[in-house]
C-alpha cells in the first residue's frame, strides 16, 4: 500500500491580484520522485514554500506527512530536508563543522557525517573551509546537510542548475540511491531531461496552473500524435518521415540494402509537450 | 504566523547555536568591536593618568575612562553586533535553512543573544582590570549587575535593528545613529542639564553614571535607575516579540 508523504489539493496562492499558484494537485508516495516542471515563474519555489511552512496558501489544502502545512513545526522540520536556491553554508566554517552543526541540531550522531561526506564525495573536501568551494561542492554540501537526518520527504528546488553536468549527473544517481531507500523526493525543475530521467510523476506547471500530469512516459505519449521515424543513410542523407506504408516499405528496402546508419523514432519530449500544450519554451 | 511562543527550549540546539555564535564573534567583522573598546579604555587610562598624573586624582580619571569604555563596548558590542550578526545569517540564507531545520525561534534568540552577551561582560570586566579601579564587592557586584542587565538590552535593541537589515552593510547603517545617540548623551551629559535628564532614561546613561559614583562612594544605583533599567529591559523585549510577530527575522 502507498504512504502518501505530501498531498495537494486545490492549492491556490495569490500575491496582491495576481494568482501565482491556482488549483494545483498533486501527490507524492514514499520511495517517488515527483517534477514540478516549468519555466522561472511558474510557481515551482512558491509551491515548495508552501509545502515547507514558509508561505501560507491562498485557498486549498496541502499536507505533508499528514499535517497541514499552515502547521508544520520543529517536528515536521525533523522529518523533511530542504535544498532551495536560498539554502546557505556557513562560509567561515570547515565542510566537517558545517554538518556538525547541523548533526547537532538533529540530534544525529556524529560518526554519521565522514559516511555522508564519503556518499556524496567531498570526504576530501572535510577540512576545506566552506567559502572556499566551488558551486558544485556547495550545492552537494548543502544536499548531504539536507539528508544528514535521513528526511522521509527531500524539497530540492532547481538542485543541479548552473552546475556542471558531471556534477548534475553525480546528484542525479544520489537522488536516485536516496529515492530507493524510500525517500519521498519533490523536486522543481526546468531541465526536462532531468525531469524525464528521474520523476516517477511530473507536473507541467505554467503560470501557476497545472497543464499536464503523469508519469514522463504518459505524457509523452499522450502528444505522440504524429508519429514519425528520423533516418540517417549510409551516404550521409538524413530525413524525418512519417509513419505509413510508404516509409515502412522504403526502411524495409533500405535495410535489405543494408543502407541504414541510424534509426529513430520521434516521440515528444516533456519540452516539446510543453511548448505544444503553452506556447512557451521551458527555459 | 510567526511568534516566539512558549515552545520547548532544547538546551542541546541553544548549546549548538551559542558555539557557532561565540566563535563567530573571533572573526574579524566582530572582533573589532571589543577589541576597540578595550583598546580605547586602556587609550584612555593613559592618557587621563599622564595628564593627572598622580595617584590620588587618577580614581576619578580612571572610572571616567572605564565608563566611556563600558559605555562603547555595551553600545557596539551588544547593538552592533547582535544586528550585524543577524543580518549576516540573512544575507548567507543561513537563518532560513536554520529555521527550517527544527530550530525555533526562541531557540535561535536566545542561542544569538547569550554569546553576545556573555562577551560583553566579559570585555567590562577586563576594562576594570585595565584601569585598575579599586572596587568593593558590593561595587563589583553592582557594576556587574547594572552592566550585565545593559548588555542584555543593547543586545535584543541589536536584534531588533537586525529583523530590519537586510545584509552587515545596512546593519552598519542602521545602528550607527542609535549607537551614537545611546553613546553620546551620557558622555556629554555632565555637560548641559538637558542632556543630563535625556541621559537619565537610557540604560547608556543609568551604566555611566553607575560608573561614576564609583569614584565617590555613594550608591550605586537609585531606585529610578533600577525602575529605568527594568522598563527598558521589558520594553525591548516586547518591542522585539511584536516585531517578530509581525515580520519574523526577515522582514
Amino acid at each position: 500500500m502507498n504512504q502518501e508523504y505530501i498531498s495537494i489539493q486545490h492549492l491556490s496562492k495569490k500575491f496582491d491580484k495576481d494568482f501565482v499558484l491556482k488549483d494545483v494537485n498533486a501527490v507524492l508516495d514514499r520511495g517517488e520522485i515527483l517534477g514540478f516542471l516549468g519555466p522561472s515563474g511558474a510557481g515551482k519555489t512558491t509551491t515548495i514554500k508552501i509545502l515547507t511552512g514558509q508561505l501560507r496558501p491562498t485557498s486549498g489544502e496541502a499536507e505533508v506527512l499528514g499535517i497541514p502545512c499552515d502547521r508544520i513545526d520543529e517536528r515536521i522540520y525533523e522529518q523533511i530536508g530542504i535544498v532551495t536556491d536560498t539554502s546557505g553554508v556557513y562560509e567561515r566554517m570547515t565542510v566537517y563543522d558545517n554538518l556538525k552543526y547541523f548533526a547537532r541540531l538533529l540530534n544525529v550522531s556524529l560518526s554519521e557525517i565522514d559516511p555522508l561526506l564519503k556518499r556524496i564525495g567531498m570526504y576530501e573536501q572535510r577540512k576545506k573551509t566552506a567559502g572556499k568551494l566551488s558551486k558544485g561542492q556547495t550545492q552537494r554540501l548543502i544536499l548531504a546537510r539536507a539528508i544528514l537526518h535521513r528526511p522521509k520527504v527531500l524539497f530540492l528546488d532547481e538542485p543541479t542548475s548552473g552546475l556542471d553536468p558531471s556534477t548534475a549527473v553525480e546528484i542525479h544517481n544520489l537522488l536516485l540511491e536516496l529515492k530507493s531507500e524510500g525517500m519521498a523526493i519533490f523536486l522543481t525543475t526546468h531541465n526536462m531531461e532531468e525531469a524525464t530521467k528521474l520523476c516517477d510523476h511530473v507536473a507541467l506547471l505554467n503560470e501557476g496552473v497545472i497543464v499536464e500530469y503523469g508519469s514522463p512516459e504518459e505524457i509523452c505519449l499522450k502528444y505522440n500524435r504524429t508519429k514519425r521515424y528520423r533516418v540517417q543513410l549510409t551516404d550521409g542523407t538524413k530525413m524525418t518521415l512519417a509513419q505509413d506504408q510508404d516509409t515502412a516499405g522504403k526502411i524495409m528496402l533500405w535495410m535489405n540494402d543494408n543502407r541504414i546508419e541510424t534509426l529513430h523514432s520521434c516521440e515528444p519530449t516533456l519540452e516539446t509537450v510543453f511548448l505544444e500544450v503553452t506556447g512557451r519554451e521551458l527555459k | 504566523m510567526k511568534a516566539i511562543t512558549l515552545k520547548p527550549v532544547h538546551l542541546r540546539k541553544l548549546a549548538a547555536i551559542s558555539e557557532v555564535k561565540g566563535k563567530a564573534l573571533f572573526s574579524k567583522n566582530f572582533i573589532i568591536m571589543p577589541v576597540f573598546s578595550i583598546g580605547f579604555t586602556f587609550l584612555m587610562d593613559l592618557i587621563y593618568g599622564n595628564v593627572i598624573g598622580n595617584a590620588f586624582n587618577k580614581v576619578p580619571m580612571s572610572a571616567y575612562a572605564l565608563a566611556i569604555g563600558t559605555l562603547m563596548n555595551i553600545s557596539m558590542m551588544g547593538i552592533y553586533v547582535a544586528a550585524a550578526a543577524l543580518a549576516e545569517e540573512k544575507e548567507k540564507n543561513t537563518l532560513r535553512t536554520l529555521m527550517t531545520s527544527s530550530v525555533n525561534g526562541l531557540e535561535f534568540f536566545l542561542g544569538s543573544l547569550i554569546p553576545v552577551v556573555l562577551m560583553t561582560v566579559l570585555v567590562n570586566v577586563i576594562c576594570v582590570f585595565i584601569v585598575r579601579l579599586p572596587m568593593t564587592p558590593a561595587q563589583w557586584g553592582g557594576y556587574l549587575a547594572v552592566t550585565t542587565v545593559s548588555a542584555i538590552i543593547a543586545t535584543v535593541v541589536g536584534m531588533l535593528f537586525g529583523i530590519f537589515a537586510k545584509n552587515q552593510v545596512s546593519a552598519s547603517t542602521i545602528t550607527t545613529p542609535g549607537i551614537l545617540i545611546l553613546m553620546m548623551i551620557p558622555m556629554f551629559s555632565g555637560l548641559n542639564e538637558t542632556l543630563e535628564k535625556i541621559s537619565g532614561f537610557f540604560f547608556t546613561g543609568i551604566t555611566f553614571d553607575l560608573v561614576a559614583n564609583i569614584k565617590n562612594g555613594s550608591a550605586l544605583i537609585d531606585a529610578r535607575g533600577i525602575l529605568v533599567l527594568t522598563a527598558e529591559l521589558i520594553l525591548s523585549i516586547v518591542l522585539f516579540l511584536f516585531l517578530y510577530r509581525k515580520n519574523g527575522f526577515e522582514r
